[in-house]
């Protein structure tokens, strides 16, 4: 189970990671690209929303990448204190419960933002390049079941071992 | 029954549960009891697409990890020394330089203090200075050049407070170089007693400096000149400076692998701005419904009971911002509490500028300041000191700190002075 589990978060590991570095070039070479269009006097109107759209996408992978670094931004107050101490329940209770949460909250807003997409795709309407405006919505759902999936590996990690500490990447 | 929900997601918070599942949690709830359908959070999330500055926060924000991955820090440094270093002080001076030149690029997320650290620690003490101040000085510079173009603090509290980038990155400027004046000062008065040698200034040496660093240079040039030269939009500037910093590293200078080295950068920064941005777009379904719920006009009701003019709220605000400061991350904090304030702060007549670099410059002393100020923990871990010792240092440093940001806040002029 663990090893079906570990070798699972793998691949998600490197969707995120391909998934970043892929949204960065465009990114990069697009914002140019519409730079120098500009100064030529062609603005493409598709090229900025496009882009627009792959940071917001890139925001979910690297979403998905700081919750297996463990590096998301907190507010640790009591961490510190169950870090003090040494009980091993202590820790393998507030990590497991922490990811309990946060895996609720993403899995219950990957379900709101589905209801969004279903919206959208009944009223919607085409947005740019042929893309019709549900599959840019489509996003939330993605990136918040690829953070909930994160988490859930985390938790089922977590609950088979002593700490679950162990189990973020570096 | 909702009291027990938020205090429930309170107590999950602060065992140290991810700000951006904080606050969607909270969104959830309050949609829930309000009777909103909860599809509308992700709605508001769905908002951060639109925003059209949003492509400045992964690009600078690449820009400035590929300059701190490469070897722009030593050439900077050598460069800073050759200008500076035959100053009393000097060496201390540079180190301000450089650490709010790398701070600006990367958006004091603690690049600074664990890429420069131990290029400038060993320097400051081959020089003469104590444990103590050196130890001091580089926790403090980890987020000194936050008020400078193009910090990412800036650019979100720009975004959040719907504040023009551009302005505020001119707003920042003199408040900027205030705090580095007075650790300047201070610098300056702590060489008095080292006997070393000062290091005579060399032309020689200064144009040898100048032209190792000929690739890093033109940066600020592309971001202030094009911007303020009317050339390029901020979010251009930003394109640009990724794009060059890229090309100046992996083709000019090769320090950079395009193959090995460039992934784990994107990687390294984007998850950085992933868990702003995400941040970012689950806080607006909450900030949405405090504004709908017209919760800052409540605050500003009660506070209209002890507040009676500018200067008495700026002096609250601080002691406010001061505290969200020790107790909440920058990003989080510009997220949560501009919002809330900003009407208030319109109310009592204090410019959206000047607000902007005073709420600046208090979450920038929240970096220093003892039990939780970010920086204090980085400097424990980088330079393997228990974090007691980093409270003891960083003491003088908070205290000058406060200084400045008595006179930023009281003398408006020095952010206003650009804009009639």
């Amino acid at each position: 189970m663990e090893k079906i589990v570990t070798a699972f978060d793998d691949v998600l590991e490197k969707i995120s990671r391909w998934g970043i570095i892929g949204c960065l070039y465009v990114i990069l070479s697009g914002a140019v690209l519409s730079i120098v269009l500009r100064w030529l006097g062609m603005s493409p109107s598709w090229l900025e929303p496009l882009i627009r759209h792959l940071v917001f996408l890139s925001a979910f992978f690297g979403g998905s990448l700081a919750t297996s670094k463990n590096v998301h931004i907190k507010v640790d107050l009591l961490t510190k204190v169950v870090e003090a101490s040494n009980s091993k329940i202590l820790h393998w209770l507030h990590r497991n419960l922490v990811s309990f949460f946060c895996l609720i909250v993403t899995t219950v807003l990957m379900k709101s933002a589905y209801d969004f997409f279903l919206v959208e795709k009944e009223f919607g309407t085409e947005a740019f390049l042929h893309i019709h405006s549900s599959w840019l919505v489509g996003i939330i759902p993605f990136g918040m079941g690829l953070i909930a999936l994160r988490f859930l590996n985390q938790l089922i990690l977590g609950l088979m071992k002593g700490d679950a500490r162990e189990h973020h990447r570096v | 029954m909702s009291i027990i929900a938020y205090s429930t997601i309170l107590f999950i918070a602060l065992l140290g549960a991810p700000i951006f599942a904080v606050m969607s949690a909270l969104a959830l709830t309050a949609f829930y009891f309000s009777g909103v359908e909860l599809s509308a959070v992700s709605v508001e999330i769905y908002r951060l697409a639109s925003a059209p500055t949003i492509l400045t926060i992964p690009l600078f924000t690449f820009a400035g990890y590929v300059l701190a991955e490469s070897k722009a820090p030593v050439r900077l440094l050598r460069l800073s020394q050759a200008m500076l270093g035959w100053m009393p002080g000097g060496v201390a001076i540079v180190c301000l330089f450089i650490c709010a030149f790398f701070t600006a690029f990367t958006g004091a997320s603690g690049v600074t203090i664990i890429a420069l650290g131990g290029l400038l620690y060993p320097i400051l003490i081959q020089e003469g200075y104590s444990e103590k101040f050196s130890l001091g000085l580089i926790t403090t510079c980890g987020s000194l050049g936050l008020l400078f173009p193009p910090s990412l603090p800036i650019i979100l509290y720009g975004i959040i407070a719907k504040v023009d980038i551009d302005q505020l990155f001119l707003a920042g400027l003199i408040p900027g170089f205030v705090l580095m004046f007075i650790l300047g000062a201070y610098a300056v008065y702590n060489a008095r007693h080292i006997e070393k040698k000062k290091q005579s200034f060399s032309f020689t040496e200064m144009k040898a400096a100048l032209w190792e660093a000929r690739y890093e240079l033109p940066l600020p040039v592309f971001v202030l000149g094009g911007i303020y030269g009317g050339f390029v939009t901020a979010t251009e500037a930003s394109a640009l400076s990724a794009f060059y910093a890229l090309f100046a590293n992996t083709v000019l200078t090769k320090d950079l692998s395009i193959s090995r080295d460039v992934p784990k950068v994107i990687v390294e920064s984007l998850t950085l701005v992933g868990a702003i941005l995400l941040i970012l777009c689950c806080a607006l379904g909450l900030t949405n419904y405090l504004v709908d719920e017209e919760i800052p006009m409540k605050i500003l009701e009660a506070m209209r009971s002890f507040i009676t003019d500018k200067y008495l709220f700026l002096f609250v605000l601080n002691i406010f911002l001061l505290i969200v400061g020790c107790l909440m991350d920058i990003f989080s904090a510009i997220i949560v509490v501009v919002p809330l304030i900003l009407p208030i702060a319109e109310q009592f007549g204090v410019n959206p500028l000047h607000l902007a670099i005073v709420f600046l410059t208090n979450l920038e002393i929240g970096y220093i300041t003892p039990p939780v100020g970010i920086n204090l923990f980085i400097s424990s871990f980088r330079f393997n000191r228990p974090v007691l010792e980093l409270y003891k240092v960083s003491i003088p440093y908070l205290i000058l700190m406060l200084i400045a940001l008595i006179i930023i806040t009281y003398i408006p002029m020095l952010t206003l002075i650009w804009f009639n």
